[in-house]
């Protein structure tokens, strides 16, 4: 691959961005006073903010590059997992999930099944999240060091790495969630704006949309599917309709929208419900646009790129930045990928410190017979632990992200657990009668299902059946968490007061016996 | 080890699981893709009107600042999810 200098008007725009990102982040470190400030930006968080929040922490460089990637594989078909496997499960999620996890005052989605079920449930769910979030934090550092500034700029990944990291870590470590969901505003309008500058110029260079869709089905049977959304169910690729309806509309997307710590976290710092829900509808707005821009670069690679072969469709957008943006432009494209990249980083940084304190080191110190933390003490652990993760993923990046289609290997990663997260989840609101031991069977059988399913040859026409896996695996917790709560014994009506869905829409008792809880 | 942990579970679990998993394909393979395609439109319209027409309007508006028809979040479900479903009939 060929490399490219960047120009100095370049080098200076994304300086200023860094800087500027730098600045903005360190300024919020006045707003942090206590542990709640730190993890839950105190409360005070306006709607607008957590749906540009909400965007940016799902996006990342990764996206950019892997998408596009997936897009020059598979087709528009890619562009499935921001429309259909966004929008109705942010809808779901701001009027049957977010409502309680406000309301009750959680600083993470572990804790709030913790006081649904028990505090098993709790640990085992955080201790999940905790290492699935910190290989997604290796993973997008290394990604966007090597297959983004490696490739198109020539630099060395490890100090692109530990440049990145370093930034992020100082703004993360200092002004906590405020720190990261008002970087996240900026970054949103930036990557906006360098995304549909790659756009326009792909599209242009094309010759349009008519004549990209021409081009491409022009080149052979085996584009013929590259402008459906829905594949056929028997279909080799990763993504047949069956999967993207079930296994992601129903059961990835909701789940990772409801129960992903790094999304919630947003909406759990609302100042208000109204402003919780909201925010998760105007993410959904916002995010429809991106597709736009991370996965139609990659078609027109098609025509642009014709030789780049399905084993480098990564390198996709690299190139095309190489070949298109001119002084200037790519400047923007280069601040708009580090504002992506940094914004996801530092999201994930901050939610997986507050599982870590909260689920992890709180339960320990629980079990232990101590009391809870102080809050100057939580607030220290945080920003220790902050530290502690960015060190530690940057170090352990390479060994960990440095394989061929990351952004399915991801995928895989994620519908290893969504199902039974979001069955337990979903019974948990829903149904007064699942009890702690369901839960608990639910979620480790389920999980045990997944492995089962993912390692056993045959059972699905797809080479890569991430899909299919989060649905069945769905299916079999709902049943496992089901058939052993109906063999233990029910909660008590104490435990559950507050926290059944039915009552808490109707009746205005149980909203306000939600949060009487946590007072 | 990946190897170790495939040959496990294809002799242990394979059987008992390709002979509920298999037929279930097979149905799904003759599904006509016109069915899929009125799936994904269908998801977002079964939503809007599961917002806009079945929930508790006090519930769904709970905690707004003031009451007005930009601060009604049915009406916001229904502007989000319109480009979803031009998107999903034009490429169905």
């Amino acid at each position: 691959m060929e490399i490219v200098g960047l120009h100095p008007i370049d080098i200076f725009i994304v300086f200023v961005y860094m800087v500027g990102s730098l600045m903005l982040g360190t300024y919020c470190t006045r707003f942090v006073g206590s542990a709640e400030d730190f993890f839950i930006a105190g409360k005070a968080l306006p709607f607008w903010a957590i749906g540009f929040s909400i965007v940016t922490s799902d996006i990342g460089a990764t996206d950019f590059v892997a998408v596009a990637g997936a897009a020059y594989t598979n087709g528009v078909s890619a562009a499935n997992f921001d429309w259909m496997g966004s929008m109705p499960a942010m809808v779901i999620a701001a009027f049957v999930f977010v409502p309680y996890f406000w309301r009750s005052g959680v600083f993470t989605i572990p804790e709030f099944l913790g006081r649904r079920y028990n505090t098993a449930v709790q640990f085992i769910n955080g201790l999940i999240w905790a290492v699935v979030l910190f290989f997604m934090l290796a993973i997008m550092q290394w990604l966007s060091a090597d297959k983004l500034m490696h490739t198109i700029l020539g630099w060395n990944p490890y100090i692109t790495l530990w440049l990145t990291a370093g930034i992020t870590g100082i703004y993360t470590f200092s002004g906590g969630l405020t720190a990261v969901v008002f970087t996240d505003v900026v970054q949103l309008v930036v990557m906006y704006v360098g995304g549909f500058g790659l756009l326009a110029l792909s599209l242009w260079e094309v010759g349009g949309w008519s004549a990209l869709h021409e081009k491409v089905l022009a080149m052979g049977p085996q584009y013929a599917d590259h402008f459906r959304l829905l594949l056929p169910h028997n279909t080799t690729g990763p993504f047949p309709w069956t999967g993207i309806v079930f296994g992601l509309a129903l059961v990835m997307a909701v789940a990772y929208m409801s129960g992903n710590q790094v999304i919630v976290q947003r909406t759990l710092g609302a100042r208000s419900e109204w402003d919780a829900k909201g925010g998760m509808l105007f993410g959904g707005l916002l995010k429809a646009m991106i597709p736009l821009m991370v996965a139609l670069p990659g078609l027109c690679a098609i025509v642009l790129i014709p030789n780049l072969g399905s084993a480098n469709a990564d390198r996709a957008v690299p190139e095309m930045i190489r070949l298109l943006m001119p002084a200037g432009l790519r400047g923007l494209m280069f601040a708009a990928l580090f504002a992506a990249m940094m914004s996801h980083i530092s999201a994930s940084l901050n939610s997986t410190t507050t599982i870590f304190i909260t689920d992890i080191f709180g339960q320990i110190r629980n079990w232990m017979g101590k009391g809870p933390m102080s809050e100057k003490m939580a607030l220290g652990m945080g920003r220790f632990i902050t530290l502690a993760l960015i060190i530690s993923t940057a170090l352990l990046a390479e060994p960990i992200a440095n394989r061929e289609h990351i952004y399915v290997f991801m995928q895989t990663i994620l519908s290893l657990f969504q199902g039974p997260l979001l069955a337990i989840l979903l019974l948990g609101i829903i149904w007064p009668r699942a009890t702690g031991y369901g839960g608990l069977a639910g979620l480790v059988l389920g999980v045990m299902f997944c492995f089962v399913l993912k390692y056993t040859p045959g059972l699905f026409a797809s080479a890569e059946p991430f899909l299919f896996v989060a649905w069945w695996s769905f299916i079999f917790a709902l049943i496992v968490t089901i058939v052993v709560s109906l063999l233990t014994k029910r909660e008590s009506e104490e435990k559950l007061r507050g926290l059944c869905w039915s009552s808490v829409v109707a009746d205005e008792d149980a909203q306000e016996a939600l949060q009487e809880r946590v007072s | 080890m990946e190897d170790t942990i495939t040959a496990f579970c294809d002799k242990f679990f394979g059987p008992a699981l390709r002979y509920v998993f298999v037929p279930i394909n097979e149905a799904l393979g003759h599904i006509p893709n016109w069915v899929a395609g009125w799936c994904g439109v269908g998801i977002f319209l079964l939503t809007m009107i599961w917002v806009g027409l079945l929930l508790n309007p006090k519930y769904v508006n709970r905690g707004r600042p003031y009451k007005s028809i930009w601060t009604d979040l049915r009406l916001w479900t229904v502007i989000s999810m319109t480009p979803h479903v031009v998107v999903y009939f034009y490429f169905r």
